[in-house]
């Protein structure tokens, strides 16, 4: 696929140059690790499925919610190069035409996983902050890193799509507005499915971000796992991969087939 | 003369019902600059896109540089360079990283594609620029840009379109001078689009005229002028009997005073009428003061085959022209 890397190479030299863009998308998960961890510090831990605190028990949930959003934003980043001319150029260039968009979703995936590192630091520094009680292994650090990236596949394969068939700037952020709060909410990320109402429950199970969040969480509680607990999130990691392979197969199909001038 | 490029009845139709372009059969030669005037939305762009490949033709067929667009389109994007009416460089890397950008796109060695990036940057005297950011540049000097990265590949066709679009007259020759310079240096076909008819005037060496999706007429831009057999030449006498004795030579053309002494007359062709004119005012001792030659130029021929004045279209997309100055100077 040539000018995969070198549009990859593009994307990650743009997001050298604006810091700016990676402080903000930091900003936000950092708010939800000091103010929803401080605010619901006192959070009956009888339901934080063994954590010995609010943030040790959300971090999953923010990392997921982090990878979604950078994820979701990169994916519609395909509506600039549209406005902006860029496409144009790459359109009449011999290269193939699905390697536009995975320059999009390769780099996102390399600029989630530098937040996350900076995320996961960060909520260890807070007071009364994350805390390996039961160790993190190779292996744990692995999942952490798998759920993430599957879920950055995901989303920024989905909007990718969006992006391709859908030219107008204002339908697509419509969209993203309507989907964000119910990925959150809507899913395991921020509160224990032991709170929940019973028909948010039965949705928030098929929540990719819940699946996600649950496996990281599971690792960073117990660090080393049991055989149920090794199944589960075996499980969860296998829903995730199916999703993110099947998405990345649309997008390839549907690139090639045509990216909407 | 070999052909480069061939269209047979290629034809867009947008949702179903607007023909954007219908049905062209033309010939580009290799080597020519072809030029294809038209006001907005003749089709112009449509055309153009469907050669570079990025359109799709709802029915017809084309090749580029011997190559069919729809089955070896990947082929055909090797060999052409393209600079699109929009902007295409990216405001956040240098002038040097967008060519470099793009040449990695075909398959050049760097060092080649370093030689060759040198060589177009000095071309257009943005060498000194080169390792600044694009948003940093002037826009003339992105215009410039978007040009030479039409031409890391060494393409052997080159589109432009509208390729001054939006830029202010000094910069529009500056760009002219810079395409008759690339033309010489560089053996490449260049398809031209413009609604400007100087550009074309000046650049093109066949012009085709197009509007509605069709193309009326193509020839030489001087043809297509002498063709409509209306030169003006005005004449100012020294007095009123030269002007009267003068007139005699002019007994059976459409003619009419202008002025003190001065008389405006139509001919078919000022060239020829003009040999005659100097012996018969020679021999018959008229003194005139003053003489001009106005030759028609290619809006009397748009006028001729459209009805309309393309210069009416010029001042009706300020708009869009505004629009771009906006991006440019952004």
């Amino acid at each position: 696929m040539s000018g995969l890397i070198p549009l990859t190479s593009r994307e990650l030299i743009r997001w050298y140059r604006n810091p700016v863009s990676l402080i903000t998308g930091l900003i936000q998960p950092f708010f939800w690790i000091a103010l929803f961890g401080s605010a619901l510090g006192r959070f009956p831990t009888i339901f934080l499925q063994g954590a010995p605190n609010y943030i040790t028990y959300i971090i999953g949930g923010v990392l997921s919610i982090t990878s979604v959003f950078t994820a979701m934003f990169s994916g519609v980043n395909i509506i600039f190069d549209r406005r902006l001319g860029p496409l144009g150029r790459y359109l009449s260039s011999p290269i193939r035409r699905s390697s536009i968009v995975f320059s999009k979703i390769f780099s996102s995936t390399l600029r989630i996983l530098v937040q996350v590192a900076i995320l996961i630091f960060a909520a260890m520094i807070l007071p009364n902050g994350l805390r390996f009680e039961n160790g993190f292994s190779l292996f744990d650090s692995a999942v952490l890193i798998t759920a993430v990236v599957l879920l950055a596949l995901i989303f920024s394969s989905l909007f990718s799509i969006i992006a391709i068939r859908v030219t107008r700037m204002e339908t697509i952020f419509g969209i993203l507005n309507l989907v964000n709060l119910p990925l959150i909410f809507v899913s395991y990320a921020m509160f224990p499915p032991g709170i929940m109402a019973g028909w948010i429950n039965s949705i928030a199970k098929y929540n990719p971000v819940s699946w996600s969040s649950e496996a990281i969480r599971t690792v960073i509680i117990n660090g080393t796992l049991t055989g149920s607990q090794l199944a589960n999130v075996g499980l969860w990691l296998l829903y995730l991969t199916i999703l993110a392979a099947s998405l990345i197969i649309l997008t390839y199909v549907i690139s090639e087939r045509g990216i909407r001038d | 003369m070999e052909s480069i490029i061939t269209t047979e009845n290629l034809t867009k139709i947008y949702r179903g019902s607007i023909k954007a372009v219908d049905s062209l059969t033309v010939q580009i030669r290799k080597g020519e600059v072809y030029g294809i005037l038209g006001p907005n939305g003749a089709g112009k762009t449509t055309f153009i896109g469907m050669l570079t490949t990025r359109v799709t033709p709802t029915s017809g067929r084309a090749t580029v540089a011997g190559l069919d667009i729809l089955k070896e389109s990947l082929k055909v994007r090797k060999r052409i360079g393209v600079v699109p009416q929009d902007l295409t460089t990216d405001e956040d890397l240098t002038g040097y990283e967008n060519l470099k950008l793009v040449s990695r796109f075909y398959d050049i060695t760097a060092n080649e594609a370093n030689r060759r990036i040198d060589q177009l940057l000095n071309m257009v005297q943005l060498q000194k620029h080169s390792h600044r950011r694009v948003k940093t540049y002037s826009g003339g000097m992105r215009k410039r840009l978007e040009l030479i990265v039409g031409l890391v590949n060494d393409p052997e066709i080159l589109f432009l379109d509208e390729p001054t679009l939006g830029l202010d007259v000094n910069t529009r020759m500056q760009m002219w001078e810079y395409i008759r310079d690339l033309r010489k240096r560089l053996d490449v076909t260049i398809i031209l689009t413009s609604h400007y008819l100087e550009e074309i005037d000046a650049l093109a060496d066949r012009v085709s005229i197009m509007d509605n999706g069709k193309i009326l007429v193509t020839d030489t831009p001087s043809n297509l002028k002498n063709s409509m057999k209306e030169d003006y030449i005005t004449i100012t006498f020294a007095s009123p009997d030269d002007l009267k004795l003068g007139e005699k030579f002019f007994s059976n053309n459409e003619k009419r005073f202008s002025g003190i002494n001065t008389l405006r007359v139509k001919v078919p062709n000022s060239d020829e009428t003009m040999p005659d004119l100097i012996n018969y005012f020679s021999s018959h001792s008229v003194k005139i003061t003053r003489i001009t030659i106005q030759k028609p130029t290619l809006d009397e021929v748009f006028l001729e085959y459209t009805g309309r004045s393309l210069r009416d279209e010029e001042r009706g997309d300020a708009r869009k022209s505004m629009f771009t100055i906006g991006r440019l100077r952004r």
